[in-house]
């Protein structure tokens, strides 16, 4: 869906080379702040689009992405960062029908295939970029469902199976041939898959549990972590006793610790960690909603042994853990042997990291050393020429994204190599970004808080593995939307020729960043996006990134040029109106002729108004229209601040400047949005359409 | 620097005051058109209550009979003038041309003024001049007068004598300044100074020490400006909006304090204890009366003073 | 910097009642930096325009245009080249009186009218606020005055000190906008340790230097000699 002409120029952000911290910190460089303005514009479908464009697991990434893009949200130095992660999955949840429909499966262009081991996020990711350049493409899992790790250790509550099979029907309709259920080096050879492709590409993952070398491991009631949790994703609830202990710190644990509430509310469920609570692996977030369903953690504590009572579990020994780290931190425990604590329970689970099943090479000749693959982290090939590694298998423990990153980049060697027989090795995958948001521009910055929700009571949602987390309603979506700062998308001296430096900008700028050294600059780590400055510019040299005016007023001339004025309802109304007050899409999509001619009205949106120079308040007067209405934010809603107070004197201006014209200062009018736009803009539209003017003037 | 022991006109004014008595000058402003006939009236009010009077140029840039002119008449009436030139309307050729004919027409004392503002008059639209300020002024013409040569150093054909006067303002600011350009405008040439209206006798007394401190009293008269304020009203407004001029508080309370009907005669009453109080001023040399309007009052002023009669 | 005020807009209206096609030509340096004359106030008197003569129910082509600078000729060509081309039955500049002038003694038949009333060499105080600073007299004082005008900045350019107007160094002429330029020189002086100065009679002033002295010319005499 196009919006283009609703918000002109809004797409044409030029590819920049410093990426913004959000688009940085993602492992597949999501262009974040481009789907979160299109969402604040109402494009879900075009927001979907760009979440595609470089992640097939969008929907996954919506539900449990570690969102490495909002831990470096630039408005983090303001409030709080922007709720990257529950605005991608809005959109995924309200775009299902445009997303079946958008599918395409492309045309096999080469005689050459691949096969694929495992079917996790790396291998899926590789599997359809591969697809997508018309390479044949086989999927081996081993297991019946797709989705790796995704499908059987994240439990139900984060990540329901109806979200991954929204990814992978994408994928799959790209035309990768599945082989579920075949193991390969059991129900296949790997040697007939290197006979049968041209390539192959090992994205096995990490998918069994370490175990601990310490006594009592073989005992009854003592699980490994990934089995427990593929146990528990397929329904085959272990008996954990009254009692269980996690043993480990990480992610991975907290699933395995909160599963096991989830199998026995009104049990007792210790997680036992060797790292403090601040040392702990696992995300605070996790950590803190753990904690929530009534799981103990117990921190700086080493397993010493597994004590069991006529072969079943009794408790564990622990010593304390006086350091994780040593000085250069590098993993290197410490203990203190005189301080030991015993906890008694019925059960023990093992989360404390995994490793790769990598019993299918045996016999072939693709080196394993130590129980790891070896493969060159460049190139991505392994000691055999044609076999290839990506994911968890090669980088060691890592995200969801991260994962769906190597497999872009195993699809780009694979690709390389069948074309030319050579290994490609890969540029450094450091990205630069714009930097922190200065804290002298953050303090001028106003403060919106972020629209959080509500997670499920925890005495409710440790009853079973339904979802605890709400989606974003679109009211909530499109608020939070706003909050982004759009970063490096805001002013820029377009025409540095027309620049007098007059100083303008910097004496209006509400944050202080504009500069004037002979002419002026706007740093685009520093601006805002108010578009102050260039509403003032006398020279109009200066120009807003994210939504440039001149083609604003070109989109008018259209809309308007396309109207039979005969069939105009009158007075025709053009209204400017804030984009910020929307609270759904209804008002954000582009009027018909029809719907302008009979209303009367042509809406404007503008994302603030205060960006509106005295031209841009002129022009809708000279494209015909009867009267203007500028309709701003409510009351202490604007995002900037002393806007307001300029958009006001501006309006003045134009409306003595109307007044000596003829037109009469009356017919351009600024209101306030009382309470959301979707209510406002018609009333307000309305009630100014329907004053009488003349009599009005004439008292 | 002028020497009170020398006698620069020979005008009463001059001989007045160099005979150590305490002067009286009073204004006569000349009528808004030609009417000869009113002005002669003024002239009969004043005429033997005062040793001189002045005669204003366009004040407060409002269009009038040209001080020139009306000083002539003066003379012919048998009052003498002190003729005030401004420097707003007139650029130095027409300032010396107008000292010449002013000379021939009998005029023998003259004040030197920078003028008001066109902006309080009623031609806010006029282009104002301001080729010379009051001080060059007095300097052109007392070099016309000592050294017998225009500005330009060409000479004067035939001398002038003329007494030359100069307006002090001891309540505008900045204060410590004021003391200084009075010392200015003596070295400029003035013989003599007519101070604004003074209402603020603290100040005026202060103001005075530091001009006697300088030694200024001795070479010049200086003459304590005072105007009779006719009602509260009045006071009200000039203290707000005549800049240069503060009425304290008491003196408004004063004139306020009294019956509406009863106020100018307070004022009056006033005025006389003014004039009483700066006889006692060390280095004043006498009185300045400016009636706005009100010459009728001149008499009775004078003779309540126990001014009068006005020697020689 | 030369600051100008737009003129009132039925002025310039007025001006154009019998043209057809108008172009209106900014100024890209001091009227941009004024806020008066550049590419933003041009595209405000071209639609005001547009709209004002749409509802006397006349058309009109208004055109724009904003060169560099309307004083030199080399910027000027393009406007006087497309004035030819385009068949411009009249010109409004939006630059000062020079670019005025300028423009008038090169447009051969086409008239030209100024859209901006020239006031002063002034200095931005602030956003929107421009004061006078310098008077162009031509042979400058402020070495006395410690470097602050009274020729420009006193209501009567007085060189002796202040007038009875002086109160609480406000000018008397406009106490709430204008300060008394002589009590900043004082003050000045003061802090200078300078106030002698001020017991100095400043003679009349050789105003020659001044346009009173005819109108200026000035070279760089190894560019070009005067005849």
């Amino acid at each position: 869906m196009s919006m283009d002409k609703n918000f002109p120029g809004s797409l044409k952000i030029p590819a920049q080379d410093v990426l913004p911290t959000c688009s940085a910190a993602c492992p597949v460089h999501t262009d974040t702040r481009e789907y979160v303005q299109l969402v604040s514009k109402g494009d879900y479908e075009g927001a979907l689009d760009i979440l595609l464009k470089v992640n097939p697991f969008p929907s996954v990434c919506g539900r449990i992405c570690h969102h490495p893009c909002e831990s470096q949200c630039r408005r983090a130095a303001i409030d709080e960062a922007v709720s990257l992660r529950m605005i991608k999955r809005f959109i995924v949840e309200n775009t299902r029908e445009y997303r079946r429909t958008r599918r395409k499966k492309p045309e096999r262009t080469s005689q050459k295939s691949v096969a694929v081991i495992g079917s996790g996020p790396s291998g899926l990711t590789a599997a359809m970029d591969l697809a997508l350049l018309g390479y044949g493409v086989k999927v081996y899992e081993k297991d019946t469902k797709l989705g790796g790790m995704l499908a059987h250790a994240i439990p139900r509550y984060r990540l329901p199976a109806e979200a991954l099979a929204e990814d992978i029907e994408d994928i799959v309709a790209t035309g990768v041939e599945v082989h579920s259920g075949c193991c390969v080096g059991v129900d296949k050879s790997f040697e007939e898959l290197k006979k049968e492709n041209d390539a192959v590409l090992i994205a096995v993952g990490l998918s069994e549990s370490h175990s601990l070398p310490i006594p009592g491991t073989g005992s009854k009631g003592v699980f490994l972590g990934v089995t427990f949790l593929w146990d528990v994703a397929n329904r085959l609830y272990p008996d954990l006793g009254e009692s269980t202990l996690v043993i480990g710190g990480g992610n991975v644990a907290i699933d395995i610790a909160r599963a096991a509430k989830r199998l026995g509310p009104t049990k007792k469920v210790y997680m036992a960690c060797l790292e403090s609570r601040e040392e702990m692996p696992a995300w605070k977030w996790e950590i803190e909603e753990a904690e929530e369903e009534g799981i103990e953690i117990l921190n700086s504590w080493g397993p010493k042994a597994i004590l069991e009572k006529e072969g079943a579990v009794s408790g564990v020994l622990f010593r304390r853990c006086s350091s994780v780290f040593d000085d250069k931190r590098r993993f290197s425990p410490t203990f203190d042997d005189a301080e030991t604590n015993l906890v008694e329970v019925d059960s023990v689970i093992i989360g404390i990291g995994q490793k790769a099943n990598l019993d299918f090479l045996g016999g072939s000749p693709v080196a394993v050393s130590g129980g790891r693959l070896q493969c060159d982290i460049e190139s991505m090939g392994t000691s055999e020429i044609g076999v290839f590694a990506c994911g968890e298998v090669m980088t060691g423990p890592g995200s969801a994204i991260k994962a769906v990153g190597t497999g872009h980049e195993a699809a780009k060697v694979i690709s390389h190599y069948l074309e030319t027989g050579e290994l490609l090795k890969l540029p450094d995958r450091k990205v630069l970004d714009i930097g922190e948001l200065p804290a002298a521009t953050a303090d001028l910055a106003r403060r919106f808080e972020r629209v959080a929700v509500n997670l499920t009571e925890p005495s409710e949602r440790i009853k079973d593995f339904s979802p605890i987390e709400p989606v974003y309603t679109e009211e909530e979506a499109l608020s939070e939307s706003r909050r982004c700062l759009s970063c490096a998308t805001g002013a820029h001296l377009n025409v540095p020729n027309h620049c007098a430096g007059c100083l303008t900008c910097v004496r209006i700028c509400p944050f202080g960043v504009a500069q004037v050294r002979r002419t002026a600059i706007m740093p685009p780590q520093q601006c805002q996006t108010c578009g102050l400055c260039a509403a003032e510019c006398p020279a109009f040299a200066i120009d807003v990134l994210r939504f440039p005016t001149g083609e604003m007023k070109k989109a008018m001339q259209e809309s308007v040029s396309g109207l039979d004025f005969e069939r105009v309802a009158r007075p025709f109304l053009i209204a400017y109106c804030c984009v910020n007050g929307t609270t759904s899409r209804k008002y954000l999509k582009e009027q018909t002729a029809g719907e302008i001619s009979d209303s009367g009205v042509l809406r404007v949106l503008v994302p603030c108004v205060g960006r509106l120079s005295m031209a841009d308040l002129l022009s809708p007067f000279e494209l015909g229209a009867d009267r203007v209405a500028v309709i701003s934010c409510p009351e202490d809603g604007c995002y900037y601040p002393r806007v307001e107070d300029w958009l006001t004197r501006r309006i003045k201006r134009t409306q003595k400047y109307l007044d000596q014209i003829g037109v009469g200062g009356e017919y351009l009018r600024l209101f306030k949005m009382e309470g959301s736009g979707d209510e406002s803009w018609p009333k307000i539209v309305e009630e100014f359409r329907a004053v009488d003017i003349k009599a009005a003037v004439g008292h | 620097m002028s020497e009170k022991s020398v006698m620069k006109s020979g005008s009463n004014l001059e001989r007045v005051l160099s005979s150590g008595h305490f002067a009286v000058t009073c204004e006569c402003g000349p009528p808004k058109g030609a009417d000869v006939e009113h002005l002669e009236k003024k002239i009969e009010l004043v005429k033997g209550c005062v040793d001189a009077a002045n005669v204003t140029d366009n004040q407060t840039a409002v269009v009038r009979m040209s001080s020139i002119a009306a000083s002539s008449i003066l003379v012919k009436n048998g009052v003498e003038p002190v003729m005030q030139m401004v420097t707003r309307d007139r650029n130095r050729i027409a300032a010396q041309s107008d000292l010449f004919g002013a000379y021939a027409l009998g005029i023998r004392n003259m004040l030197c003024l920078t003028g008001d503002h066109q902006s309080f008059g009623n031609h806010p639209k006029a282009k104002n001049v301001f080729d010379l300020d009051s001080l060059q002024l007095l300097d052109v013409v007392r070099n016309i007068r000592d050294q017998g040569v225009v500005n330009s150093g060409d000479p004067v054909q035939g001398g002038i004598k003329m007494f030359l006067g100069a307006a002090a303002n001891p309540f505008a600011d900045p204060f410590e300044f004021r003391v200084i350009r009075l010392a200015k405008k003596i070295e400029a040439g003035a013989d003599f100074i007519q101070t604004q209206c003074i209402y603020d006798m603290g100040r005026f007394g202060e103001f005075m020490k530091m001009s006697c401190d300088m030694g200024l009293d001795q070479n010049c008269f200086i003459l304590a400006g005072l105007t009779p304020l006719k009602s509260a009203g009045m006071a009200a407004y000039m203290n707000k909006n005549v800049s240069g001029i503060t009425i304290p508080e008491d003196i408004i309370k004063r004139i306020r304090g009294v019956p509406k009907a009863n106020q100018a005669e307070e004022g009056i009453n006033l005025l006389l204890e003014q004039i009483q109080e700066v006889r006692e001023i060390p280095g004043v040399a006498g009185v300045h009366i400016m009636a706005i309007e009100w010459e009728e009052k001149i008499r009775e002023i004078t003779e309540r003073a126990g001014l009068l009669p006005r020697p020689l | 910097m030369i600051v100008a005020d737009p003129k009132p807009f039925l002025q310039v209206k007025g001006y154009l009642e019998n043209f057809g096609k108008v172009l209106i030509v900014g100024c890209g340096t001091c009227t941009t930096v004024c806020l008066s004359g550049g590419e933003a106030e041009v595209q405000i008197l071209a639609s005001g325009l547009r709209i004002a003569f749409g509802k006397d129910g006349r058309r009109k082509a208004i055109l724009e245009d904003c060169v560099q600078r309307q004083c030199d000729e080399e910027f000027i060509l393009p406007v006087l080249s497309r004035v030819e081309s385009e068949g411009i039955d009249a010109v409004v500049s939006l630059a000062c009186g020079v670019g005025v002038n300028f423009l008038a003694d090169r447009l051969g038949k086409t008239p030209i009218f100024p859209g901006l009333d020239t006031t002063f060499y002034g200095a931005g105080m602030q956003q929107g606020l421009w004061a006078e600073m310098c008077a162009g007299c031509g042979s400058c004082i402020v070495a006395h005055t410690g470097g602050i005008c009274p020729v420009a900045r006193c209501s009567k350019h007085l060189l002796n000190g202040p007038c009875g107007g002086s109160e609480k160094g406000r000018c008397e002429v406009d106490p709430a906008n204008i300060e008394c330029v002589w009590q900043l020189i004082y003050d000045r002086l003061k802090r200078l340790g300078r106030l002698d100065e001020l017991r100095n009679l400043m003679p009349a002033k050789d105003w020659s230097t001044a346009s009173d002295g005819g109108v200026r010319r000035t070279t760089r005499e190894q560019l070009y000699e005067l005849k």
